[in-house]
């Protein structure tokens, strides 16, 4: 049987209950799949706007609560950047849903590869011993490594918006501080689940600054669950919301979303375009580093502690953000308590999509919406002569991009003057949520069960 | 509620209960189970400690056992546990493929030398708990008697409370929990710290605490248990059981994983 059409729409409904397709389907559905990301370059070209998640690692039910907080596919364009499974309990389904969504929606989601979209890695880690649960066989688990081989190593998101334009929702309760006022250049906003208001943040602004609680007067808020879409309307760039938001402001540079990091191998954004990807995770090489590294409070590149792995300092993260003409880096791959951590001032950010982590962190997780800038129409991508001395241009969804390397060091050599941010960060929007509640995921219960240890 | 630097939230609504507790016959009994660290008391840790903590650190959690009338008392939590991490680099494990991939990056990347931050990653540490200095342990012949703990005695208090983990870069794991029972004349509690290094070593250390009620009788006993990884697989493989499963599985481990070390210490308080 061939999987397309209204079967693939069987299949997107079976899996959103969180029950495995029959093995058949899956052979289908990842053929498809390698046919569709075997046209995909290393990088993908993204256009904004955009919502970028961290590792899901086969946290079921609490992608399904991601999907309610940002929105579901394809009415919300979702980049996920790698690690969809592993650790949780359900990783076959999790990821066979991205899969058939990617499939049926190719356009409005982007999956990207983890360190954990493995061989090695998901026979240590969970996922094998989970296929071979649930069919018997390790078949399933081999097709899904074939698409695996063929994930992409990253994503460059073009035309985000400087500016948020500011959230409309309720201001969350026990909220202390001022919010800045909405005629402000808006960079940072943080939500929770319900689309009330965390935190806010002006461009240029000294004070960091959280929602009144005493404006929590709004009877919107006892809505416990927020409408998915509508409160993104505002960002999603028609005529009216792009002059209301300014959009002599669209001077964004482009954002760049790997799993892990940086590799030394690695200064330009073309070179990881020439990279052979289509292959097992190497143990070494800029493949790995971009899959494996970590930023780190250290001046340049470091070694791991482990005796393998690069870390980062914040210096190689402003050059290589000025060098190719970016104003972010966003990430996954490493737990963060608060959902998303930003470091570098800001050129930098690493976002962690799976709450609750292995059922017994206790962490929140985030998401992270990037706003259209109106003034491309969506359509018009970037070129080289946008900005005087940018240098970093490129032809999305090519693999040669035209700017020479003669130049790339002059820049750098410029940089080296002053490590300071060319470009202004893309306005950021966090959605943070929690586990999605015990009862809806049939897990045990959180208390121990007592028993005669010795 | 304040606000952390980046905006997020500083208190969320996680699983887990603020203090338990039991009295028995003088022994006050207590255990909290809060969320991992945020970013914050992270850096705290971090500074007070001079390593990075595990990646998930329960810092806020521990177990407790007080004696009031003698002022005994022994916790353990995560702090005390990774201050005895060792923080030199001196016993630093390498990762299975570390020598291949030194060799390739030696050719590339001379420039980069600096291990940063050298320690003991795999967070081994031999915590006992953290003691009053007197009543103080001595050295016993006593064991803990194991046939009063196999009594199917009712459990009046359980606990299992993780104090830090550790995926060690999704090359093995190391963990550090306590669990805890209570019965109506004993107890017994278990800190265990187990480690895998995938395709390099295998760490088992045992702190057990055993109270007998009615007598006063605290005995201390720890057990080091210490194999190469290949070792330990071979002797799996000869099981026909899952290997992996296996090797999840520290309860099964132990009898696979010869002893090393071992200290038995009793008090006795009035």
């Amino acid at each position: 049987m061939s999987i397309g059409g209204s079967d693939l729409d069987r299949a997107i409904t079976q899996l959103r209950a969180c029950r495995p397709i029959p093995e058949n389907q899956v052979r289908e559905l990842c053929y498809k799949a390698r046919e569709l990301l075997i046209e995909e370059g290393n990088v993908v070209g993204v256009d904004a706007p955009v919502t970028i998640c961290g590792d899901i690692h086969g946290q079921f039910h609490d992608l399904m609560e991601l999907f309610r907080v940002g929105g579901d596919v394809p009415d919300t364009n979702y980049l996920f950047m790698g690690d969809f499974v592993d650790r949780g309990f359900y990783s076959l389904e999790s990821f066979l849903l991205l899969l058939c969504l990617k499939v049926r929606y190719p356009d409005r989601i982007t999956l990207i590869r983890g360190n954990h979209e493995s061989r090695q890695i998901t026979t240590v880690y969970g996922f094998y011993d989970e296929c071979l649960r649930k069919y018997g066989s390790a078949n399933v688990w081999r097709y899904c490594c074939e698409v695996f081989d063929y994930l992409a190593l990253g994503a460059l998101v073009t035309g985000a918006a400087t500016s948020l334009t500011p959230t409309d929702g309720p201001i969350a309760e026990n909220i202390n501080i001022d919010i800045p006022d909405v005629d402000c250049d808006i960079e940072i906003e943080t939500l929770n689940a319900q689309g009330e208001i965390m935190y806010r943040y002006a461009r240029n602004s000294d004070s960091q600054s959280s929602a009144a609680s005493q404006a929590n007067s709004n009877p919107a808020s006892s809505s416990p669950i927020a409408p998915p879409t509508p409160s993104l309307a505002g960002v999603t760039g028609t005529g009216a919301t792009s002059s209301a938001n300014g959009s002599t402001r669209n001077d964004t540079g482009a954002i760049l979303c790997v799993h892990g990091g940086l590799s030394p191998l690695i200064d330009t954004i073309d070179k990881i375009r020439l990279l052979d990807r289509k292959q097992e995770v190497p143990h070494e090489g800029a493949m790995c580093d971009l899959l494996w590294s970590d930023p780190d409070e250290i001046d340049g590149w470091g070694l791991s502690p482990r005796g393998a792995g690069f870390l980062f300092g914040a210096d190689i993260v402003k050059c290589f953000n000025h060098k190719n003409d970016l104003s972010l880096i966003a990430r996954a791959h490493q737990l963060v308590m608060e959902g998303f951590k930003e470091m570098f001032e800001s050129t930098i950010v690493t976002v962690w999509s799976a709450p609750n982590y292995c059922y017994r962190c206790g962490n929140v997780a985030a998401i992270l919406e990037l706003g259209e800038d109106g003034s491309n129409g969506g359509f018009v991508r970037r070129s080289n002569g946008d900005r005087g001395g940018g240098g970093g241009g490129w032809v999305l969804g090519s693999n040669a991009g035209p700017n020479g390397t003669g130049e790339n060091r002059r820049l750098s050599s410029v940089l080296g003057d002053s490590m300071q941010r060319t470009r202004d960060g893309p306005g950021r929007r966090y959605r943070v949520f929690e586990a999605a509640p015990q009862d809806s995921r049939g897990m045990p219960a959180k208390k121990p069960v007592a028993d005669y240890f010795l | 509620m304040m606000s952390s630097l980046n905006g997020a939230p500083l208190d969320t609504h996680a699983p887990g209960h603020e203090d338990t507790s039991i009295t028995k016959n003088g022994f006050k009994i207590t255990t909290r189970k809060l969320p991992i660290l945020k970013a914050g008391p992270i850096e705290e840790m971090t500074t007070k400690l001079g390593i990075a903590p595990p990646e998930m650190i329960f810092g806020d959690n521990f177990v407790r056992i007080e004696h009031a009338a003698s002022g005994w008392r022994i916790e353990f939590n995560a702090f005390d546990a990774l201050d005895r991490v060792d923080k030199t680099g001196d016993s630093m494990l390498k990762v299975s493929y570390s020598k291949e991939w030194q060799q390739n990056r030696q050719k590339q990347f001379e420039d980069i030398k600096e291990v940063v931050k050298p320690f003991d990653w795999s967070y081994s540490t031999d915590y006992k708990g953290s003691t009053a200095e007197s009543p103080a342990f001595q050295s016993t012949d006593t064991p803990i008697p194991l046939a009063l703990l196999k009594r199917p005695d009712p459990i009046q208090f359980f606990d299992d409370v993780m104090l830090y983990e550790d995926e060690l870069a999704d090359n093995g794991i190391a963990m550090l929990s306590c669990k805890i029972r209570v019965m109506p004349a004993r107890l017994l509690l278990l800190t265990r710290f187990f480690m895998r290094l995938d395709d390099v070593l295998f760490r088992i250390r045992d702190t057990r605490v055993f109270v007998e009620f009615a007598t006063g009788e605290v005995i201390r006993e720890y057990t080091a248990r210490e194999e190469k990884y290949e070792v330990v697989r071979k002797v799996l493989a000869g099981t026909k059981e899952d290997v992996l499963a296996l090797m999840r599985d520290p309860n099964r481990l132990a009898e696979y994983i010869p002893v090393v070390g071992k200290t038995l210490e009793k008090v006795v308080l009035k």
